[in-house]
């Protein structure tokens, strides 16, 4: 069969397809090459780094069983891998609720950024300040909200207690907030 | 601007696909509404769509992530549990052990019993097609003697109907795959078997001889990849033995 286009400026894509072919030396050498990455975004939203292991764990397990329904043409194999990390921290999160400390949101206050890890910042510096840009301009309460939702991994509930606020109007905002993001991304 | 914002949740319409997909990605959807939502994500390739732009268009928050090298066990536990030994596993050598024989013996004479029991109890989850209407079933019971599978034999085709009684998806992702056992032989692989729909899997012509009174049919769970396998990589998770066809 037909190999598809490959980014040659972009390994990581490289390897995934080799791991899609069962090729187990490329999937150890995709571990090498990112696990340090991915274990960071487990950590921002499972602090406790036993626990953000184990996570990492089922992250690479799920690659495995999912790389052949990975699509170069339609994300990168950073990107890919990053979203299964973000979404088994979140499921974490959620199986572990209640055991959250919840710290107060001052929604009027703009919040500073994280900093930004030195690798992949070239790739990513035109999209990020167009997303900075986008969340930049909503008011001020939709973009507490979403960043707060987005690094924390916060449900609209959690969000609701933290804020003060009734949650359909929490709801309301960052859904407005949401729409009104891809209008400004997609521009 | 948001003047009709109000307590009353249940008030607002419930939000479109797009919203949807982006609350996904963002993470503010509970346990509940999460489970549901990446079902859907599995099944309507629509909606995955709209998922995977989100996440495009979060990738730079991200990838913002600090860098934390992971401890050495990590990797080490990765292989485990995808089945990675540092030998090659003597798979086979399972299904020539005595005592795991005697035992599947005896989950097969309690399925018998179980069958009867489930025949009264519960229908089947889909009506099997007119030619499998009627006739002996074997039954494939779980370890905890419930039952996983109904199976029905047409010989005359070379086909088996297989009926699952719905019931847990494995944790680690593997996938059914059915295999017959001629007496005291070796299993063959017949493929890969549902959880959920019911099926008819035809037996390659190669096989058909097997597919007799004393033969037996087990279910092991296997990476996707690969299957049919030469030989099963684990313990079945259930088993039958064909008595009357």
């Amino acid at each position: 069969m037909e190999l598809r286009q490959q980014d040659v400026s972009e390994p990581e894509n490289a390897l995934l397809a080799r791991v899609a072919r069962g090729d187990r030396e490329a999937f150890e050498q995709l571990y090498r090459a990112t696990s340090a990455r991915l274990l960071g975004v487990c950590l921002r939203l499972v602090p406790d780094r036993g626990t953000a292991e184990d996570v990492l764990q089922d992250v690479y397990v799920a690659a495995w069983r999912k790389a052949p329904q990975f699509d170069p043409v339609r994300a990168s194999a950073a990107v890919w891998l990053a979203a299964i990390a973000r979404h088994r921290a979140i499921d974490r999160l959620r199986a572990d609720a209640g055991q959250r400390e919840l710290a107060p949101i001052e929604l009027a206050e703009a919040q500073p950024d994280p900093a930004p890890a030195p690798a992949h910042q070239a790739e990513a510096d035109s999209e990020r300040a167009r997303l900075d840009d986008c969340v930049g301009q909503l008011e001020p309460k939709r973009r507490s909200l979403i960043r707060t939702a987005f690094f924390d991994g916060a449900t609209y509930e959690e969000l609701a207690a933290r804020s003060g606020s009734p949650l359909g109007s929490v709801k309301s905002w960052i859904r407005r907030g949401l729409l009104q993001l891809r209008a400004c991304l997609e521009a | 601007m948001s003047t009709h914002a109000n307590n009353n949740d249940s008030a607002a319409p419930p939000p479109g696909d797009e919203v949807q997909a982006a609350e996904y990605v963002l993470g503010v959807l509970d346990e509940v509404s999460r489970r549901r939502v990446s079902l859907r994500l599995a099944s309507d390739a629509g909606f995955a769509r709209l998922v995977e732009g989100w996440e495009r268009h979060f990738s730079p928050w991200l990838l913002r992530a600090p860098a934390t090298e992971p401890s050495a066990h990590v990797w080490e536990q990765i292989c485990e549990r995808l089945g990675w030994r540092e030998e090659p596993r003597p798979a086979p050598r399972l299904w020539d052990n005595a005592p795991f024989w005697r035992r599947a013996a005896g989950i097969a004479l309690v399925a018998g019993i179980v069958a009867t029991v489930f025949s009264i109890s519960r229908t089947p989850p889909t009506a099997p097609p007119e030619e499998f209407a009627a006739g002996p079933v074997t039954v494939l019971a779980r370890g905890d003697g419930t039952t996983g599978w109904i199976a029905r034999i047409n010989p005359s085709r070379g086909e088996v109907l297989l009926m699952p009684v719905p019931g847990t998806v494995d944790a680690a992702g593997r996938v059914n795959e059915l295999w017959i056992i001629p007496a005291g032989g070796k299993p063959h692989s017949l493929g890969l078997l549902s959880h959920e729909l019911a099926h008819t899997i035809t037996v390659p012509s190669e096989l058909r001889a097997s597919l007799v009174a004393g033969a037996t049919l087990a279910v092991t769970l296997e990476d996707r990849a690969g299957i049919p396998h030469a030989a099963p990589s684990s313990e079945p998770v259930a088993i039958g033995n064909i008595r009357t066809i």
